[in-house]
């Protein structure tokens, strides 16, 4: 009953009514430590020419930002074909979480800078209570603006060199977009999860999630701002398709590495 | 216009109906030889019996003896495009909230809600009195022709207006003493109620009783709550898993508990959350204050220069929209993207699969295109505020300022300078801009009032 949305005020549930099947599965789950836990590695692979971004001029605080070459950071695709910013997150609610990472506060703060008018990074993986510092590098001041659906939204004047803190408690299915109103071509993309399962594709179209429980067959997801979900591309020299960009994976003992995810140009016209 | 003429519409539909059931004549002279039955006729009545038939039923159906139709809440479509829902899907979110809240008519509320049964009640419904001297409706006679009997910002008068009226179903209200993503408390709606909003065509009530005002501003809440659960309704189907097969669990618990309670949890936990002010000093030197919040305005922490201009006359940043425009140029860029993205495709480079696919996302882009076109009013930019006049929407005493700079403004790009910018400063960035509308000093090279009715 509960399976879909377990996350969602499970806490208030845990105390009341932990007689709910899934709330105690999840318990259960979570305090039994898995035997050993593993990485999954991997890397997109864009299968076509690499596109060029384009400029995008600067119309506020020139001086500033008009010496930065700015461009449509939606497709990075670099020289070796890796695709930047692809996102990869455990879907699956039911899912056994490494005990030391179970609690999102006390993970270190995520950061998301605002530094040569843009977003640093562009798009960042954000755990359900880890607080999320967004900083401000450029001497001009910008302002933050969260749009997320289940948490409460914010939008925060971050001035040079200050910084403001924000945390989430609710995970959200589709990324939240951070927008800032003073400089309206800077976007960037929060992925909010209930769970550190999740990461980010590098530069270079590689990601790591570290410490997933080992056997345990999980529902992943896989999305890019251009390309959406993810559903189609070529893992292990087979064509694959994931409805809705999901595909269940199991990571083995001593860590899966997927090799190369190879995606056509087409998905993210 | 279209909104208004849809609402008249369905009236003249029915009664074109009727009068074609009974036998008018069309506008090509033939008869329609139907009875009243709907039965073929054998035309042996002369066409005046006919008429007078006719004339009587029309009588009938509009001196109270035929019911009219209940009024219905439309369905987010706007939501429903964007989250590609399939009919089957509408109809469940509509009978789950048909079950939870009820109709215009006859609305109810999970108790949860910690709404006034008594308050709906005298606020929902036709314009009708139950009791001798009191009149009930009051949201259908006050309210509903610029916000809509759903309360979704498109009552017929909606589209002339500008600003559009709020829609209050995302559950975003601007004006309020609370923090920016929280909810208004009930005195803060019943404050815009009361004074109205300057400078927006939403009039002061004033001349209501206390009684009709707080029975309406807690239908607001009614319809802020009920909007905010369609929306998350809609939104749970893309977390649906396969086995699920495009169905939300329908148990009263899960839906109370996973969608009904976080949305009136932050409605009830707004009523303690007040933005703590410090009074501002009793001794402030004022021209001191009003030169520091000069400074602050335009220097690059609290950064009021950027949107609201140099002159001030919020003309610094003109291209943004406020979150409900956004959603709706958002949803118009997709279908755009869309189309001209499938017209560079063709069928004949597919297999039958992408084919089929491709068929069917031409069909969502059309769907989408038209769902804009009847239930979406065209998205307009938003205007920082010119704080040359000393009109502010959202109250005009020193506190009301010191609330927007605080919290900013939900729902608008206004940021809050909560955290940044401490409280006496905000107290000398109101004093700056309390002086605004009076800084004729020549400062901006004019020598009379700055007015932006001559500027823009």
């Amino acid at each position: 009953m509960f399976r879909i949305f377990p996350s969602l005020r499970h806490k208030g549930l845990q105390l009341t009514s932990g007689a709910f099947a899934m709330v105690s599965v999840t318990l259960l789950a979570g305090s039994l430590p898995a035997a050993e836990w593993a990485t999954l590695k991997g890397r997109f692979v864009y299968d076509g020419a690499a596109p060029e971004p384009a400029a995008i001029t600067a119309d506020k605080d020139v001086a500033v930002c008009g010496k930065h070459k700015l461009v449509n950071e939606e497709l990075a695709v670099s020289a070796d074909k890796g695709i930047a910013n692809v996102v990869i997150f455990v879907r699956s609610k039911k899912v056994t979480v490494h005990p030391d990472l179970e609690d999102g506060s006390k993970a270190e703060p995520a950061v998301l800078d605002n530094k040569d008018c843009r977003f640093e990074p562009h798009v960042g993986f954000v755990q359900t209570g880890q607080t999320l510092t967004i900083k401000n590098s450029d001497p001009v001041g910008h302002n933050s603006n969260i749009a997320t659906m289940k948490n409460s939204p914010s939008n925060s004047l971050i001035p040079s060199n200050g910084s403001s803190d924000v945390t989430f408690s609710r995970d959200e299915a589709i990324p939240a977009t951070v927008t800032c109103n003073i400089h309206p071509w800077m976007k960037a993309y929060l992925v909010i999860r209930p769970n550190p399962y999740g990461a980010v594709t590098a530069a270079d179209g590689s990601f790591e999630i570290e410490n997933l429980p080992v056997g345990e067959e999980l529902e992943f997801q896989l999305w890019h701002e251009k390309g959406g979900y993810l559903d189609e591309f070529v893992l292990d020299g087979k064509k694959t398709d994931a409805k809705r960009g999901r595909i269940d994976l199991t990571v083995k003992a001593g860590g899966t590495d997927l090799g190369d995810i190879v995606i056509s140009p087409k998905l993210f016209k | 216009m279209k909104m208004l003429v849809r609402t008249l519409d369905m009236e003249y539909e029915t009664v074109s109906a009727f009068a074609a059931q009974a036998g008018f004549k069309t506008p090509s002279g033939d008869l329609i030889r139907r009875d009243t039955r709907g039965h073929l006729s054998s035309g042996l009545f002369p066409v005046w019996v006919l008429g007078g038939v006719a004339v009587f039923l029309l009588l009938l159906t509009t001196t109270g003896c035929g019911k009219t139709a209940a009024a219905s809440y439309r369905l987010n479509m706007v939501e429903s495009a964007k989250q590609r829902l399939k009919p089957e899907q509408e109809q469940q979110v509509a009978t789950i909230l048909a079950a939870l809240f009820g109709t215009p008519d006859e609305p109810i509320a999970p108790s949860e809600c910690g709404l006034d049964a008594a308050k709906l009640h005298l606020a929902a419904g036709p314009v009708r009195s139950d009791i001798v001297g009191r009149k009930n409706g009051l949201y259908r006679e006050h309210c509903a022709h610029c916000h809509g009997v759903t309360g979704d910002g498109m009552g017929p008068t909606a589209a002339f207006l500008n600003p559009y009226p709020r829609d209050y179903r995302p559950g975003v209200f601007k004006f309020k003493s609370t923090e920016r993503a929280d909810k208004p408390t009930h005195a803060d709606l019943v404050m815009v109620l009361r004074n109205g909003l300057a400078g927006s065509s939403m009039p002061s009530f004033a001349l209501l009783s206390d009684a009709k005002i707080d029975a309406l501003s807690e239908y607001v809440k009614y319809l802020s709550i009920r909007g905010e659960v369609e929306l998350a309704l809609m939104r749970a189907f893309f977390e649906l898993d396969d086995e699920d097969q495009g169905r939300l669990p329908e148990d009263r618990e899960f839906l109370i508990e996973e969608i009904v309670l976080p949305v009136a949890e932050a409605w009830q936990a707004a009523e303690d959350a007040l933005i703590d002010v410090p009074e501002m000093a009793a001794d402030i030197d004022m021209a001191a204050s009003i030169a520091k919040g000069k400074e602050l305005f335009y220097g690059n922490k609290a950064n009021c220069v950027k949107c609201h201009g140099v002159t001030g006359l919020g003309d610094g940043q003109v291209n943004d929209y406020d979150d409900w425009n956004k959603v709706v140029l958002q949803a118009h860029k997709t279908v755009q993207g869309g189309l001209e993205q499938a017209g560079e495709a063709s069928t004949w480079d597919m297999d039958a699969d992408e084919a089929d696919e491709h068929r069917a996302e031409l069909a969502w882009l059309d769907r989408f295109q038209k769902v804009l076109d009847g239930n979406a009013l065209p998205p307009r930019t938003i205007r920082p505020r010119n704080l040359r006049q000393g009109i502010y929407r959202g109250g005009m005493r020193p506190l009301d300022l010191y609330y927007r700079i605080h919290a900013g403004i939900n729902g608008a790009p206004m940021p809050a300078a909560k955290g940044t910018v401490p409280p006496e400063d905000i107290w000398h960035i109101v004093n700056y801009i309390r002086s605004l509308p009076y800084d004729f000093n020549g400062t901006l090279g004019v020598d009379k009032p700055m007015v932006a009715r001559d500027r823009l």
